[in-house]
């Protein structure tokens, strides 16, 4: 049975109808139309699914949404600041790290827990902090120069 | 040649944007109102008869709106293979939606579509079927012996196709030879790992036409394989080009089950069905296919080949599939021709076994046979003492030479020396230390491999499709339309047309707008596969391009009072060539021709001419002229650590001449990606099945290891060689495909240089190399 549920995510609260065994993935696609989240593999091997919970990034596939109800979610939406992409989105595009571009979403948001706890991330964090999220398109190199220019971005602006 | 304004610039790409705010327009993405879900009931058996199926259970359960067995299913034979016809004469037709004959674990034996992914779920589990267990076979060459149990009654011994080329005489080579080296070089299983799942919506209407939305390769290829597979008319099946996808990399370059068998549900129910992979269902959807190549050469003291040998067995799985043409490929680009060697033969061999389905993959069929070549050529150096780099030059094709392959048609562009030389000279080739000399417990290599031919598409080969068109239309702001039918896999299609568009109409990056095109509207086009985007969809669409501008040179020149062969643009002004006086902007000739009759102006009504009527539009459809050759050559430094069996990557020079590159950033990312795959091929990957049950053991990401940002190099560097192809638009050729045929081959060769062991079967995991320093 579906039950009626309130989740903040990007500083909105839903109400939404789930299924107590729901995933965050699933409710966050299906149930709140919210596509950006992606469902690469469904058993947190991929990371496509990833978002901020709290400002952790974890797994939205390997998290069920009964155990977020009083947290902060914050997906790929809501990212941008008054209008303006975050300096991870626009780093992402600047250094072309964008291929195919499915598992980008996931990606920025473990990026973005990474900036937040560690602005001046080494090569070797950098590498670290996404570790937990494949790319097939890009072999990384130009995620990790997308990273470090977010972060200058940040530093400056 | 015209100086370039946009091609060969690192534009922003168009896609960027919308991918970097959520990405609204995958197919993973598209949904109707009152849609369905379909979800597969698989067999567990590999090889078995069902003798009855029961979904009387499943069919009652609430929300279930129907069920479909092999009886439900148009016994269509066919090859699902995208880039041939359904019934091309090169290869077997031995494919159907559904069989009452299961031939590997994990075929569909019944769909149910229900009113939600739970409760189609559910249903499967109430679907009850009896089997009749058949003998397996899941070696190749097991399969071959008399005696083996049989797949397919049309294949004896199991040999769904065995192709052989032969020139020259191999006793004459081979008694001409002062060394000879023979060596069999195995590769596995591995899986492309596009991170969207294979996933499609069909839509039928009240007159039995389907409209489908599919991740997938070719628009059109899905058009024909899915009407002759449900047994109607193309023309009852509109196919959407999807705007992106999740990536490809050939394993989606066949119908699958779920486009199939969502449409007949979708027929049946008369409601749009969505059916979308698990990630264990893509693991076994496709697959590079396995080849255990043979490889006798003989050579001079000089390393001048005299003879060769290569046998190559395919392992093709249940059906033929892409294995019947993997093989050819593998055996014309991957081993045969590459090469200049007066003796040769080859004989490839197709072959079913119990195994999943192969797929295409980057390269097709060329990795497995340039680890094969190249291994042993570093052999060959090794044992005569001869300098690897000379002894490539030596026997390698040459700039201006016939084209191996394609008689009449010439190497026009095909700089392998500057390749190899300067891929050597940036990775310090000349200080290499010899073979397991480094005495510490990580031991530093390093090794390279080319490949001296590969295709920019399909001409010259039989049964494939190999032509390409668009539509370019521009809008009264002077922006331009353009209708492509050639699908974007993230590798920058979209990109890479843009660029062509802009360059020939003079627009910035931003004005040029890949739009909405399905099968009902677009020209054709065939799949992005084969390295061929670039080359051959960038050529229609710059014919389409150079249309348009005839057109609004034609109405130019009746605004103008001018004759049309006279003008030229330039930065959005149409004008007299030699005279920048009578300059007309673009964008007042396009609305003089979408006006009305009377047009009005700041002096009053104008009358306009019949002349200059009509929509700025150009459209093309053709194939291009012939099959330029991309060449690259790969150097790796690595370490091996003798203790753990580890192998880490140090520095990657990947040197490539594909004619002039279009946009030197996604060139690089094309590098950098096809880097991470062919270290996943050399090291890591290899898709594993229980032996006895034909189940996959390794189907998802936490069996299946990828290279994750931690295993990669910290810098890849891409080496660009100045080059120019003259058939190409603006000069190029295509490049995507070589960045994964030799990584796996400089990898193996680097860390024979490392340990002075070769391993001759992929991946190199640690327990082989802890294995190859005797201490396993």
């Amino acid at each position: 049975m579906k039950q009626i549920i309130e989740l903040d995510i990007n500083d909105e609260v839903h109400e939404l109808a789930v299924e107590p065994y729901d995933s965050l993935l699933r409710t966050l696609r299906d149930r709140a139309g919210l596509q950006g989240t992606k469902k690469g593999c469904d058993s947190g091997g991929c990371g496509c699914c990833t978002v901020l919970v709290d400002g952790k990034a974890m797994y939205s596939c390997m998290t069920m949404v009964m155990s977020v109800q009083d947290k902060k979610i914050t997906t790929v939406e809501g990212l941008p600041e008054g209008g303006e992409l975050d300096p991870l989105q626009q780093a992402f595009i600047d250094a072309g790290a964008v291929q195919c571009g499915y598992c980008t979403c996931g990606i920025m948001m473990a990026s973005k827990q990474l900036l937040n706890e560690n602005p001046n991330p080494s090569e070797a964090e950098i590498r670290k902090g996404i570790s937990g999220n494949l790319c097939r398109c890009t072999g990384y190199q130009k995620i990790v120069e997308a990273i470090q220019l977010a972060a200058a971005a940040t530093k400056n602006g | 040649m015209t100086e370039l304004n946009v091609i060969g610039k690192s534009v922003i790409r168009p896609d960027a944007h919308d991918k970097v705010t959520g990405g609204k327009k995958y197919p993973v993405n598209y949904t109707l109102p009152g849609m369905l879900h379909m979800k597969m009931l698989r067999s567990p058996y590999p090889h078995a008869k069902i003798i009855s199926i029961d979904t009387s259970a499943a069919e009652k359960l609430a929300g279930v709106r129907a069920v479909i067995t092999p009886d439900d299913v148009p016994q269509q034979y066919f090859t699902p293979v995208y880039f041939v016809p359904h019934l091309a004469k090169s290869m077997p037709h031995d494919f159907v939606l559904m069989s009452d004959t299961v031939r590997w674990a994990g075929q569909p034996v019944a769909a149910v579509a229900a009113s939600s992914e739970d409760i189609a779920e559910q249903a499967l589990e109430l679907i009850d079927v009896e089997y009749e267990e058949l003998p397996t076979v899941f070696d190749p060459e097991e399969a071959m012996k008399d005696g083996a149990p049989q797949l397919h009654e049309s294949a004896p011994n199991n040999i769904a196709k065995a192709p052989s080329f032969t020139f020259g005489d191999l006793d004459t080579g081979f008694e001409d030879a002062d060394h000879i080296f023979e060596g069999v070089y195995e590769t596995q299983r591995v899986h492309t790992c596009y991170m969207e799942p294979r996933v499609c919506v069909a839509d039928s209407d009240t007159q039995g036409n389907i409209t489908i939305h599919s991740s997938m390769q070719h628009t059109f290829g899905l058009r024909e394989k899915l009407a002759y597979a449900l047994d109607i008319p193309e023309s009852k099946v509109n196919v959407v080009k999807p705007t992106y996808i999740g990536g490809g990399f050939g394993g989606k370059l066949d119908i699958g089950f779920i486009e199939g068998l969502s449409s007949l549900l979708s027929l049946k129910t008369g409601k749009p069905v969505r059916a979308e992979h698990s990630r264990g269902e893509d693991f076994i959807a496709t697959t590079r296919n396995p080849v255990k190549v043979y490889l006798k050469t003989g050579v001079k003291k000089d390393g001048t080949y005299t003879a060769r040998y290569i046998k190559s067995v395919l392992d093709a799985g249940a059906h033929a599939t892409h294995g019947a043409e993997v093989i050819m490929v593998h055996g014309l680009y991957g081993t045969f021709f590459p090469w200049k060697c007066a003796n040769q033969t080859w004989d490839g061999f197709t072959v079913y076994t119990n195994n999943m389905i192969g797929g295409g993959y980057r390269g097709y069929g060329a990795p497995q046979g340039c680890f094969a070549v190249e291994s042993q050529n570093d052999e060959i150096c090794e044992t005569l003492g001869v300098d690897p780099i000379e002894f490539r030059l030596k026997n390698t094709h040459r700039e201006g030479d016939p084209h191996p392959v394609l008689q009449g048609h010439t190497l026009s562009s095909y700089k392998i020396e500057e390749c190899l030389r300067q891929g050597a000279e940036r990775i310090g080739f000349d200080k290499r230390q010899a073979a397991g000399s480094d005495e510490g417990v990580k031991k530093k290599g390093i090794g390279f491999a080319c490949h001296p031919l590969w295709v920019s598409g399909c001409v010259g080969f039989p049964d494939i499709y190999e032509h390409s068109g668009a539509t370019v239309k521009l809008n009264r702001d002077g922006t331009a339309d353009v209708v492509s039918a050639c699908v974007d896999l993230g590798s920058g299609q979209i990109t890479m047309l843009s660029q062509v568009v802009a360059e020939e109409l003079g627009l910035k990056i931003e004005d040029v707008k890949i739009v909405y095109a399905d099968t009902d509207t677009a020209p054709f086009d065939a799949p992005t596969h084969a390295s061929r985007a670039t080359y051959s969809a960038g050529l229609a669409t710059k014919a389409a391009a150079v249309e348009t501008k005839k057109r609004l040179f034609k109405a130019a020149a009746a605004v103008m009072e001018a004759n049309a062969d006279d003008l030229i643009l330039e930065n959005g002004m149409v004008m007299v060539k030699g005279a920048p006086d009578s300059a007309v902007p673009m964008v007042d000739i396009i609305a003089r021709a979408e006006s009305p009759f009377i047009q009005v102006t700041d002096e009053g009504p104008q009358p306009t001419t019949i002349a200059e009527k009509g929509t700025i539009i150009g459209t093309s459809s053709m194939a291009p002229p012939t099959n330029p050759s991309p060449v690259g050559a790969q150097f790796i430094e690595l370490e091996v650590d003798t203790e753990t069996g580890e192998v880490e990557i140090l520095r990657v020079v990947h040197s490539t001449d594909v004619g002039q590159v279009i946009h030197p950033n996604s060139a690089e990312g094309q590098v950098e990606g096809g880097f991470q795959q062919g270290l996943g091929y050399a090291l890591m990957e290899n898709l594993q099945f229980d032996q006895e049950t034909g189940a996959c053991l390794s189907a998802d990401f936490l069996d299946y290891k990828i290279p994750t940002a931690m295993e990669m190099p910290s810098k890849i560097e891409s080496i660009f060689i100045d080059s120019n192809e003259p058939s190409g638009p603006y000069g190029a050729k295509s490049m995507s495909e070589m960045c994964l045929i030799v990584p796996a081959a400089a990898i193996a060769n680097a860390v024979y240089n490392a340990i002075g062991v070769r391993i001759t079967d992929l991946p190199i995991t640690p327990e082989k190399v802890l294995r190859a320093l005797g201490k396993l």
